[in-house]
């Protein structure tokens, strides 16, 4: 039996559905610039029509429609496209901060300009030019004294200026970290919220936006993979270890590296092992401060070392105006205190190692002439150690080239007595010490007997490092320097007793260890001629090429990060732009909607009014 | 795509413009600054060059500084050079005429008188000093005085006079960089230019039984020369002779010792670097004393400068010794100035090798500067255009947009 009032109702069940869908147009109409919105579309459904074919059917023909029904409201989303767009977004994240670090990196060479460090160093060689020709004269030591300082300065400045991004660079992994922290808390709370709402049979459109929001930032910072196979648990990978799994989210905690300028190192919470993120905004920001930036400031420093070397190995050996003999020109404040390069390493307060930059023979060798020797040498590598053969054909020239080419952490060069020289290159294994040899053995007696530099030949008369008094493997006549201990490009600074006697500035090499004489200029000239000279600056063989390199390395680096830069963000615009034509906001679309959908409301308010015209019919015309 | 949303045209408008507006604005920067590299990003190999040859320039900057340097000092050298040539000319003459014997003795006295002037003169030349207060033929000893006189009686003549020029300057010559690794000697020592004979010295030591006891170095005229253990006095010989000195090692045959001999005129300078093998041989007192003034007791010297051979001329005429200055002393005359026009030659020489290497130099700093603006400089004309064209599309790019935002549904309803 049909109600009365059936037709009523189903109007009323129409008015509540078309006023449901006009409140979803206005939601999409509000949210359409909102960051990672989807818009929403209701389904209108038929009610169930009556009769169920059970026993309480009425015997009426037909089964009778009751109306409209909303069955769901759905975000209209790619599930796939969202995938691609995270793991997009690590690319971006990367090459973004990557391009914005280097970028900075290569502000601080002011190159090619007047102002470089470059040009500083040039002024300061071409002082000595002038000190050549005036031997005599307080001005030329003067102005020599001028351009050193402004080249210390310079040195330290570019030092100070990349300890300041390396301080940046710090901060900024704080920062992301904490950020990662955050958003995998806020996953985690949202997860919990999305599952109790769906095990009430909801969409939660809104609150999956805003994981997809908040994943899609996260897939920019660090590299994750997603995971949603278990409907009721959500979870996210990263290098294939669980960051969120459900509610649970494992937080990261920082770390002071004191084997790296006690920056923060990245370790998981909970189980306290390192984390190395492979992909975003981290990984760049890691890679950039621990081999970009550290490489920078390893070329300065060993730029630094080896100048201070090299213009103190000539200036030691010269004389002033005055016959001042043996005055370094250059101080490093942070050198290893103890004559013999003994290091406390552990800080047990037991010597434990010795650190030594450089070690020269004692006998002068040719160039030119063939070894005579057959034999292998043993030098400390960046992966262990690097051997070297040489063999009797072999030139000195011919093994030195060899030694430098080895990759390995010890480069070698004739000095200007012609004695072989060996010295510490910057280290590339994080643990290590820069500028200090840490293995030299030679098999064969070239390195014994033919250069006069170790004791004895093999294992047995080997140089190592970890252990005190190493020099003692060193033959007497031999020569050694120790190494820095601190960054020497942030401590150079001109001698202060030069400054304070200028003529102390050595010009005259002097005949035969006695005082030179006043017009002898031959020193000034050899310490300008280190300019060109072959003096292995690390790889570089001058100081000339170290600088053309530096130059070109950083601008290629930079050169790279802008091209990738530019593809990726091209890349996720695309996946952003597919995004935003699949579940973005149309204005036209969401307006004719909303006609439609008033016209409906308006069609049911008729239908109610018909119904209700029928009912004023019966009840107050019958005249019963 | 088959479906736009509101907000798709309006991001790309946004997106596109703001590329090129950082387009635009990079071409801005590089035209105000009219550089092509703004980052070394721009172009690494370029900003590797242009540092080198920036370096290299100022280098040349300074060799050509040096080559001029050079020049001039070799002009104000080649002066009093010259001006030394033109009184041994007049003395020579002197000689000429008084070797004639129709002069009587008193005129060769008042002949005399007037070679001591030149002599005196001669001195002062040698003794020159720069504009800078620099002895010019000291060698490295630029602040001491090179020759030192010593006056004494001469026979023939009352009062004291100049009897003898010690050489007080060194042989070291100053060098200048005119070139990567290439130097050129500014000066000349005052042993060598102003020298008339080669110089022999004479050990009166018996050096058949030396045997050197350990290895030694000794250094004759600034050459280092290496000697070994065991070594006898004819392995030492045969060294020195080997040597780039310009000197020759003979052993007397008479009294078996040590004989050196410069093989053109100058001063030899020796002495022990370490170990004592000249000192042993009898050549020279010990390792401390300096040259010249070193010769060990009983060795003789032989071969004399240039003012020797003046004073000869003036002592012979003193003693109106006709024979010897028509002989031996103008012979002397004719070897000094032979020595004071080869050292002319010499400087000349240099300068003319300078004035080439000028302007090779000077040549040579507009070509590079030239390679800096190759590497560097911005083609003006092309980013101007470049510049004008994205300016061009930007405009289209905002004035459509402008338009093709679209008008929306909203625009008709009521």
């Amino acid at each position: 039996m049909q109600s009365a009032f059936q037709g009523i109702e189903m109007g009323k069940r129409s008015l509540f559905a078309h006023a449901r869908a006009l409140s979803t147009v206005g939601h999409n109409l509000s949210n359409a610039s909102t960051e990672g919105y989807s818009r929403q579309r209701v389904h209108f459904s038929a009610t169930e029509p009556l009769y169920r074919p059970d026993l309480a059917r009425a015997e009426t023909p037909g089964q009778i429609g009751q109306g409209v029904d909303i069955s769901r409201i759905e975000r209209v989303h790619d599930q796939l496209l969202q995938g691609r767009i995270v793991a997009n977004s690590a690319g971006e994240g990367y090459w973004q901060s990557r391009d914005k670090y280097i970028g900075q990196l290569e502000q601080v060479y002011n190159e090619p300009s007047e102002l470089s460090l470059r040009s500083r160093m040039d002024k300061f060689w071409d002082s000595w030019q002038e000190l050549s020709q005036y031997p005599e004269q307080m001005g030329a030591r003067q102005a020599i004294l001028e351009r050193a300082n402004s080249l210390g300065d310079g040195i330290k400045l570019r030092h100070q200026q990349l300890l300041q991004i390396g301080s940046v660079l710090d901060q900024d992994v704080k920062a992301t970290v904490d950020r990662v922290n955050q958003l995998t808390t806020n996953i985690g709370l949202l997860n919990m919220d999305i599952v109790r709402v769906k095990a009430e049979g909801d969409s939660p459109n809104d609150l999956m936006d805003k994981r997809d929001l908040l994943v899609t930032e996260l897939g920019s910072l660090v590299n994750i993979t997603i995971d949603e196979r278990d409907p009721d648990e959500y979870s996210i990978h990263t290098n294939g270890l669980h960051i969120v799994q459900g509610a649970i989210h494992r937080p990261f905690e920082l770390q002071t590296d004191l084997e790296n300028e006690g920056y923060s190192a990245v370790h998981w919470g909970d189980v306290k092992s390192r984390f190395y993120p492979d992909g975003g905004k981290l990984a760049s920001l890691l890679h950039v401060r621990d081999i970009d930036l550290r490489q920078e400031v390893q070329g300065l420093d060993n730029m630094a070392v080896n100048f201070i070397d090299l213009v103190n190995e000539v200036h030691t050996q010269s004389y002033g105006l005055g016959g001042q003999n043996n005055v370094d020109f250059f101080v490093e404040h942070a050198f290893v205190t103890n004559a013999n390069g003994n290091y406390d390493r552990n800080g047990d307060g037991q010597m434990d190692h010795s650190y030594v930059f450089r070690m020269t023979g004692s006998n002068a060798l040719d160039a030119k002439s063939q070894i005579g020797l057959r034999g292998t040498l043993t030098l400390s590598g960046p992966q262990g150690d690097v051997a070297v053969d040489y063999f009797p054909t072999d030139t000195v020239e011919d093994l030195i080239l060899r030694v430098n080419l080895s990759g390995a952490e010890v480069v070698a060069r004739l000095d200007r007595n012609n004695q072989l020289s060996l010295k510490g290159a910057p280290s590339a294994a994080l643990g290590q010490p820069d500028f200090v040899i840490r293995k030299v053995a030679d098999s064969g007696q070239f390195l014994v007997g033919y250069s006069g530099l170790l004791t004895t030949s093999g294992d047995a008369g080997a140089y190592q490092f970890n252990r005190q008094d190493a020099v003692s493997s060193l033959r007497t006549g031999s020569d050694f320097a120790v190494a820095p201990v601190a960054h020497p490009s942030g401590w150079i600074s001109v001698n202060q007793q030069l400054v304070k006697d200028p003529g102390a500035i050595a010009a005259a090499l002097g005949p035969n260890g006695k005082p030179g004489e006043a017009g002898d200029g031959r020193a000034a000239l050899e310490v300008a001629a280190l300019r060109q000279r072959s003096v292995m600056v690390g790889s570089s063989p001058s100081f000339d090429d170290y600088f053309s390199d530096r130059v070109v390395a950083i601008g290629l680096k930079g050169q790279e990060a802008e091209i990738s830069v530019k593809t990726h963000e091209l890349i996720m615009k695309n996946l952003r732009d597919m995004r935003e034509s699949y579940s973005g906001v149309n204005m036209d679309e969401e307006l004719a909607q909303m006609i439609k959908f008033q016209h409906g409301y308006n069609a049911a308010a008729r239908f109610i009014t018909t119904v209700d015209g029928m009912l004023d019919v019966i009840i107050n015309r019958m005249g019963v | 795509m088959d479906r736009v949303s509101s907000n798709l045209p309006n991001d790309n408008m946004q997106y596109f413009t703001r590329q090129r507006q950082v387009d635009m604005n990079a071409m801005q920067s590089r035209l105000a600054s009219q550089n092509r590299i703004l980052n070394l990003r721009d172009d690494p190999a370029a900003a590797g060059h242009a540092g080198r040859y920036q370096s290299f320039n100022t280098r040349l900057e300074r060799y050509s500084d040096n080559i001029q340097r050079s020049i001039e000092m070799y002009r104000s050298t080649e002066t009093q050079v010259r001006s030394a040539l033109d009184i041994l000319h007049e003395v020579r003459q002197l000689a000429v005429q008084a070797a004639n014997a129709t002069y009587p003795a008193e005129e060769r006295k008042i002949m005399a008188g007037q070679v001591d002037e030149y002599l005196q003169q001669l001195v002062q030349v040698a003794n020159a000093t720069d504009g800078e207060g620099n002895a010019v033929f000291g060698g490295f000893r630029t602040k001491t005085t090179p020759f030192r006189t010593v006056d004494g009686v001469v026979p023939g003549h009352g009062s004291s006079v100049m009897v003898d020029v010690e050489y007080l300057g060194d042989i070291g010559t100053k060098q200048s960089e005119i070139a990567d690794n290439q130097y050129i000697d500014t000066t000349f020592p005052g042993n060598q230019v102003f020298w008339a004979e080669n110089q022999s010295i004479f050990s009166a030591r018996d050096a058949s039984s030396f045997v050197l006891g350990q290895d030694s170095v000794i250094s004759i005229d600034d050459q280092s020369i290496q000697l070994k253990q065991g070594d006898n006095v004819y392995a030492v010989i045969a060294k020195i002779n080997d040597s780039n000195a310009a000197v020759k090692a003979r052993l007397d045959p008479i009294q078996n010792s040590l004989v050196l001999e410069t093989t053109n005129p100058h001063q030899i300078w020796m002495r022990d670097q370490s170990g004592t093998v000249l000192q042993d041989l009898g050549v020279v007192k010990d390792p401390e004393s300096n040259p010249p003034h070193n010769l060990a007791n009983g060795a003789t010297r032989f071969g004399g400068s240039l003012f020797d051979m003046v004073i000869s001329l003036r002592d012979n005429l003193y003693a109106n010794d006709q024979l010897d200055i028509g002989g031996r002393v103008l012979s002397g005359l004719d070897k000094a100035m032979g020595t004071v026009l080869s050292n002319l030659g010499s400087i000349g020489a240099k300068t003319t090798r300078m004035e080439l290497a000028y302007l090779t130099t000077e040549k040579l700093i507009p070509d590079y500067t030239g390679r800096i603006s190759r590497e560097l400089d911005l083609d003006v004309t092309k980013a101007i255009t470049d510049y004008k064209v994205m300016e061009m599309t930007h405009k289209a790019a905002l004035s459509t947009a402008a338009r093709i935002i679209q008008p929306s549904l909203l625009d008709f309803l009521r």
